[in-house]
C-alpha cells in the first residue's frame, strides 16, 4: 500500500504542477486563432480559426512598416554578441576561481556577490554616465557590453569547477608540467560542457529577457530588442490603452502572436540544448 | 571559520562606526535642488535647416509622417515610445539623463499632461526646464486663444504655458437611445435628475447599468465633473485636497445609493469580461468623448444609431455646467532644440490645423480645428443624433479646480479606493482614506497639503 | 597520467611544484582578467557611485544619514516592506522546497523523455519574462475569461478586482514569481544531481536506501552549495521584488500600487521624482537586507571554500 501511495501522490502534484505551468501557456497559443472578442466571449481554451492566425500576422507585421522583425534582429545581436563575450570572460574566471590560487581569490568571489545583490535601479544611472562618457550611446555595445557582466554565470562555473571536476586529474596534470592554460584547454573545458551551456543558455535568455536597460539606453525604436518592443505594442493595445489603436489594429490577439514569435528562440533553444545542460560532467568523460 | 565571521562582524561594526560618525557631523539639507527657477529660457544657436527629432507615439505617428510627406524640405527623425501612456514615466526619465549627459534631448514630444508638471521646471540644479514656453515668442497669442476653456491650464505654469494640448477628452453623458425610448425615459439634465433615473432604472428594468466606477479614471467623469476638490492647485506647490467638501459628499452618496440600487457597477467598462457580460446592458454612462468610438463602437460593438451624447450634468440650482476630462495629450518644445521655427511648426500644425485635425482620432483641443473635426461624417455616422453642440458645449466647460500635479491622479483612486469599494465599503466611507493618500502622495513630491 | 609514487620523482617534483606555485600565481589573475574588467565597469563602480548618491544630495553635498531618515519616513517605505516580508515566506517556501524536490523526483526513476518533456514544460512560463506575461496574467487572472475560472470562482473570487485585493497580492506574486522562475532551477538543481557519482548512488543502493532516505541523506546534502546558492539569489530577489507587482499594475491598468515593493518604491523616486539620492538610499538598505541573508547562508555552509589540495 505503502508503495503506491507514495509514487501516486507524486505523479499527482507533478500533474498539478504540469497544469500551473503550462495552461497560461496553451491559453498564449490558442489566443491568436481567435478575434479579440472571441478572446473574451468564447471558452479560453477554445481554438478559433488559422485565419485569424494569418489576419493576426499580417496585422503585426504592417505595425510600423514590420518593425518587429528589426525588433528581433536587434535581440538576436545583442544577445548573440553579448553571449560571446561572456563565454570567453566568465568561464576561465570561474574556472580560476575553482581551481587556482591567487590573493584575491575570495575578495572577488565577496564582491562578484556583493554586485549581483545590489538592486538594479540604483545602477542604471551610473552606467548610463559611464556609457555616455565612453561615447557608447547608441550602439550596439551599449547594450552588448553591460549585458556580457555576467556575475551570475561565473558564480555557476565556480560551483561547477569546485564540487564536480576530480582534483586528481588537475594535480597529476600539474606535476606534468602542464601549464594552466594547457589544464584549462585540454581536461577542464572538454568537461565542462554542461556548464558552459548552463551558462550559453541562461546568459542568452537573461538577454533576450531584459527589459530596463534597453529600454533606457537606446534613444530609438529601431534599435529596441524585442521586449521594449513587445512594450510598446502593448501601449498600442486597446486592452491597455484604450484610445490606442486608431488605425493600428493591435488588439490582444496579435499581442499574444508578437509574444509567441518574441519567445520561440528561448524555447527552440531550449529544446536542443536540454541534453547538455543537464547531462552529468561524468556523463561524457572518460574513466580512469 | 571563527576568525572569517569575527572579521566580518568588526568590519560591518567599523561601518556602522563611520556611519553614526558621519551622521553626526555637519550634514547638508537632502533635499537641496528642488526649487523651481524662473520661466525663460535661453534658445540654443538656432539653424533653421537642422534635423529636428520627434517623439510621438504609435497612434499619432501617422500624422507626423503626413506631415513629413507635405514638407519633405524638413528633416526630421521619427521616433515612437509609449507616449506616457498607463502612467509611463519613459519621457521624465529619459529626460533626466540627457540633463544629466547634456545631449539627446528630443526636439518635439508627444506627452500626457503630466508630463508638463516635470517638464516646466528644471531637472537638477545645473539643468534647464525641458519644455520651451510657446507663449515666448513662438506661437501667437491669437492661436493659443483659440484653444477650448481650460483645454491650456494643464499645461500652464508659472504664467507661462509650456506645451499644445492634442485633444480634450470632455466628459459628456453618453446614453443608449433606443433603449432609452424603448423603456419611456428622458435623458437627465442635472446630477439629482441621474440619480432618481438611475433608482427608477434598478427598480423597473434590473440589470441594466447607467454608470460604472471601476475604471482607473472613473473618478474624473464623476467627482471632476462635480468640481470635487480633491487636488487643487492652489499655488505653483499649493495643493488644496478636501473630500469633505459638499461637492465631494454629495457625489460620493449619490453613487453609493445607485451602487446599492444595482444601477451603477463597481466594476470597470474596460474589463476584460465587461462588454461579454454587460455590454448590451449599458443604458448610461458618464465619460468622456472618445467613449463613443472606443467604448460603445470597438469594446461594446453596439449598432451604429443607438448612441446619443447629451450635456453634461449639473447640480440642481447651478446655472453654469462644469464637467470633468479623461485624458488628452500634449505636444511640446524642448527648450533645447537648435531648430524652434521647424520645432514649433510641426507642433502648430499637429494641433491647430484643419488637416490633421479633421481625421484626428479623438476630439482636438483647438475650437476650429474641432469644427472641422465634427464637419467629418466619419467622426459622427455612429451616433444616433449630433453631437456637435454637445462636444462643443463640454469643450468650453471643463472645470479648471481639478490640478494637473506631479503625481497622477489615478493612483489614489486605483489603488485605495477601488480595492475598498470592491471590498464592500461606500465611498462615502472611503473618502477620508482617499484624501490621506492624496495628501501623502502630494508631500511625498513636495507640494504643502491644506485641507480646508 | 604518471605513476605517482615513484620516489624517482623527487626531483623534477620540486621544480614543477616551484613552477606550479608561480604559474598559479599569474594564471589566475589573467583568466579572471576579462570578467574583472567588466565587473568593475558594469559592478563596481556603479555600486560605489550608488553609495556616493546615497549619501549625499542633488548638488553633491555630503548629507550624512539624511538620505536614509528621509526614506525611512516616506509614507510608502514601510508598508513595502511589509508586503515583501509576507511575499518572502511564501515565495521561499515555493522555490527552494518545489525546486529541490521535483528535481530530485525526476532524476529518480523515470523514463528519461518523459523527464525531459516535463522539465521542458515546467521551463515553459520562464521564457515569458516580464512584458511577455502581463497580457496572459490580465487573462488568467479575470474569473470572466480566464481558463481556471473554476478555481477562481470557487475560491470565492467573481472579479478580477476581488483576486486582486490587497490581501492577496502577496500570494498572488509569489506564484507568479514561483511559475517563471522554478523552471530555469529545476534544470540547474536536476543537472547538480546528476553530477554525483554514479557510485556513491550505487553504493547507497545496495546498501538498502530506498528512495527518500537517498535523497534526504544523500542527493540533497551533495548538491548542498547549489540550493545555498540558490537561496542566497532567491532570498535577494525575494527582498528586491520588482517585475511581478510592476507588470500586475500594468495589468490591472492600476488596480496594483505602483510602490507595493521597496524596490518598486526605489524606482519611482529614481524615474518619477527624479531623485537618484533617496532612491540609490533605499537601494542601499536592500542590499544590505540581501548580503545580511548571503552573510549567513555563505558563512554557513562554507560556500567559498574549495577543496584544498
Amino acid at each position: 500500500m505503502k508503495r503506491i501511495i507514495g509514487p501516486a501522490a507524486i505523479a499527482v502534484v507533478l500533474i498539478a504542477l504540469l497544469a500551473f505551468f503550462v495552461l497560461p501557456a496553451l491559453w498564449l497559443l490558442l489566443a491568436p486563432t481567435k478575434t479579440a472578442a472571441e478572446l473574451t466571449s468564447d471558452s479560453p481554451l477554445s481554438f478559433g480559426s488559422f485565419a485569424n492566425i494569418g489576419l493576426a500576422w499580417q496585422h503585426l507585421t504592417s505595425f510600423e512598416d514590420g518593425v518587429l522583425f528589426t525588433w528581433l534582429r536587434n535581440s538576436a545581436v545583442y544577445s548573440i554578441g553579448a553571449l560571446i563575450v561572456t563565454l570567453i570572460t566568465s568561464i576561465p574566471a570561474g574556472y580560476a576561481l575553482a581551481l587556482t590560487k591567487f590573493r584575491g581569490r575570495k575578495l572577488l568571489l565577496t564582491v562578484t556577490l556583493i554586485v549581483m545583490i545590489m538592486p538594479s535601479a540604483a545602477l542604471v544611472l551610473p552606467v548610463f554616465l559611464e556609457l555616455n562618457v565612453a561615447h557608447l550611446i547608441g550602439t550596439a555595445w551599449s547594450i552588448i557590453l553591460p549585458f556580457s557582466f555576467y556575475p551570475f554565470g561565473v558564480y555557476l562555473v565556480y560551483i561547477y569547477f569546485a564540487t564536480s571536476l576530480p582534483r586528481e586529474l588537475l594535480s597529476a596534470a600539474r606535476l606534468d608540467g602542464a601549464s594552466e592554460w594547457q589544464i584549462f584547454t585540454r581536461i577542464a573545458l572538454p568537461l565542462a560542457t554542461p556548464v558552459v551551456g548552463l551558462v550559453a543558455f541562461f546568459s542568452f535568455v537573461g538577454n533576450w529577457n531584459n527589459f530596463f536597460l534597453p529600454y533606457l539606453v537606446l534613444p530609438g525604436s529601431d534599435q529596441f530588442p524585442i521586449q521594449v518592443g513587445l512594450n510598446q505594442l502593448l501601449s498600442s493595445t486597446p486592452s491597455f490603452n484604450p484610445v490606442a489603436g486608431a488605425g493600428l489594429n493591435i488588439t490582444s490577439p496579435e499581442l499574444a502572436l508578437a509574444i509567441i514569435i518574441a519567445i520561440l528562440p528561448v524555447l527552440v533553444l531550449f529544446l536542443f540544448s536540454q541534453r547538455t545542460l543537464v547531462s552529468g560532467m561524468l556523463a561524457g568523460a572518460t574513466k580512469e | 571559520m571563527m576568525s572569517h565571521q569575527r572579521r566580518t562582524v568588526s568590519a560591518i561594526a567599523a561601518l556602522l562606526a563611520v556611519g553614526v560618525l558621519a551622521a553626526a557631523c555637519a550634514s547638508a539639507d537632502p533635499n537641496a535642488g528642488n526649487e523651481s527657477t524662473a520661466a525663460s529660457f535661453t534658445p540654443q544657436p538656432q539653424d533653421t535647416n537642422a534635423k529636428i527629432t520627434v517623439w510621438t507615439d504609435s497612434t499619432r505617428l501617422a500624422s507626423v509622417q503626413a506631415y513629413q510627406k507635405a514638407n519633405p524640405g524638413v528633416q526630421m527623425d521619427v521616433v515612437t515610445y509609449d507616449g506616457s501612456a498607463d502612467g509611463s514615466t519613459y519621457l521624465q526619465t529619459k529626460v533626466q539623463l540627457f540633463d544629466r549627459t547634456g545631449s539627446g534631448w528630443p526636439d518635439v514630444v508627444f506627452a500626457a499632461p503630466t508630463d508638463v508638471t516635470w517638464a516646466s521646471q528644471p531637472t537638477s540644479p545645473s539643468a534647464q526646464a525641458f519644455a520651451a514656453p510657446v507663449d515666448q515668442g513662438l506661437v501667437p497669442a491669437d492661436t493659443l486663444k483659440n484653444f477650448a476653456a481650460g483645454s491650456l491650464a494643464p499645461c500652464q505654469f508659472n504664467g507661462h504655458t509650456y506645451c499644445l494640448r492634442n485633444d480634450i477628452a470632455q466628459v459628456v453623458l453618453w446614453y443608449n437611445k433606443s433603449l432609452l425610448d424603448q423603456f419611456g425615459y428622458t435623458v437627465p439634465t442635472t446630477w439629482e435628475e441621474y440619480q432618481a433615473l438611475g433608482e427608477k432604472v434598478a427598480k423597473e428594468h434590473p440589470g441594466y447599468l447607467v454608470g460604472a466606477i471601476g475604471d482607473t479614471n472613473s473618478h474624473e467623469s464623476y467627482f471632476w465633473s462635480a468640481q470635487c476638490p480633491a487636488q487643487q492647485l492652489t499655488g505653483p506647490t499649493e495643493l488644496r485636497s478636501n473630500l469633505q467638501d459638499q461637492h465631494c459628499t454629495k457625489m460620493a452618496s449619490l453613487l453609493d445609493g445607485l451602487i446599492k440600487a444595482g444601477s451603477v457597477t463597481t466594476q470597470g467598462f474596460f474589463g476584460q469580461g465587461f462588454a461579454k457580460d454587460y455590454g448590451s446592458k449599458v443604458l448610461m454612462a458618464v465619460g468622456p468623448s472618445w467613449y463613443g468610438q472606443y467604448l460603445f463602437n470597438s469594446a461594446f460593438k453596439t449598432p451604429a444609431g443607438q448612441i446619443a451624447a447629451a450635456a453634461p450634468l449639473k447640480w440642481q440650482g447651478e446655472s453654469q455646467a462644469h464637467t470633468g476630462n479623461v485624458g488628452g495629450g500634449v505636444w511640446m518644445i524642448s527648450s533645447h532644440s537648435k531648430n524652434l521655427k521647424a520645432a514649433t511648426a510641426l507642433s502648430s500644425w499637429l494641433t491647430t490645423s484643419d488637416d490633421n485635425l479633421a481625421s484626428a482620432p479623438t476630439y482636438p483641443a483647438y475650437s476650429p480645428g474641432a469644427k472641422a473635426w465634427l464637419a467629418n461624417p466619419a467622426n459622427k455616422d455612429y451616433f444616433a443624433t449630433d453631437v456637435s453642440t454637445v462636444f462643443q458645449q463640454a469643450a468650453n466647460e471643463v472645470w479648471t479646480g481639478w490640478g494637473n500635479t506631479k503625481f497622477s491622479d489615478a493612483t489614489a483612486w486605483s489603488s485605495v479606493v477601488l480595492p475598498a469599494v470592491t471590498a464592500g465599503k461606500t465611498l462615502t466611507a472611503t473618502l477620508p482614506a482617499w484624501q490621506n493618500e492624496i495628501a501623502s502622495e502630494a508631500k511625498s513630491v513636495g507640494y504643502t497639503v491644506t485641507t480646508q | 597520467m604518471t605513476a605517482l609514487d615513484t620516489p624517482i620523482v623527487a626531483a623534477p617534483a620540486r621544480r614543477t611544484a616551484v613552477r606550479r606555485a608561480r604559474e598559479g600565481g599569474v594564471s589566475g589573475p589573467l583568466f579572471v582578467s576579462g570578467y574583472v574588467i567588466l565587473l568593475l565597469a558594469f559592478g563596481v563602480l556603479p555600486t560605489l557611485y550608488a553609495v556616493f548618491l546615497a549619501f549625499t544630495n542633488a548638488r553633491g553635498q555630503f548629507t550624512g544619514l539624511n538620505q536614509f531618515l528621509r526614506v525611512f519616513q516616506d509614507f510608502r517605505f514601510w508598508p513595502s516592506f511589509g508586503d515583501i516580508l509576507v511575499y518572502l515566506v511564501f515565495w521561499l517556501l515555493l522555490i527552494v522546497i518545489l525546486t529541490v524536490g521535483v528535481a530530485v523526483v525526476l532524476r529518480s526513476r523515470m523514463p528519461a523523455p518523459l523527464s525531459a518533456a516535463i522539465r521542458f514544460l515546467y521551463y515553459i512560463p520562464g521564457a515569458l519574462a516580464g512584458v511577455a506575461s502581463v497580457l496572459v496574467w490580465l487573462f488568467m487572472l479575470d474569473p470572466s475569461v480566464s481558463p481556471v475560472n473554476w478555481l477562481l470562482k470557487g475560491l470565492g473570487f467573481d472579479t478580477f478586482a476581488q483576486v486582486l485585493a490587497p490581501g492577496h497580492l502577496s500570494l498572488v506574486f509569489a506564484l507568479i514569481a514561483f511559475w517563471t522562475g522554478a523552471g530555469g532551477w529545476i534544470v540547474v538543481m536536476y543537472g547538480a544531481l546528476n553530477n554525483i557519482p554514479q557510485e556513491v548512488l550505487e553504493a547507497a543502493r545496495m546498501d538498502g536506501a530506498g528512495p527518500w532516505r537517498m535523497a534526504l541523506h544523500i542527493q540533497i546534502p551533495m548538491i548542498r552549495k547549489w540550493i545555498v546558492y540558490m537561496a542566497i539569489l532567491a532570498f535577494a530577489a525575494g527582498t528586491q521584488l520588482f517585475v511581478e507587482p510592476q507588470l500586475l499594475q500594468t495589468a490591472s491598468l492600476g488596480r496594483v500600487s505602483p510602490t507595493w515593493s521597496p524596490n518598486q518604491l526605489a524606482y519611482v523616486y529614481a524615474f518619477q521624482h527624479g531623485d537618484f539620492n533617496g532612491a540609490a538610499a533605499i537601494s542601499l538598505v536592500l542590499l544590505v537586507i540581501g548580503l545580511l541573508g548571503a552573510g549567513l547562508l555563505v558563512t554557513r555552509s562554507g560556500l567559498f571554500k574549495v577543496d584544498e589540495q
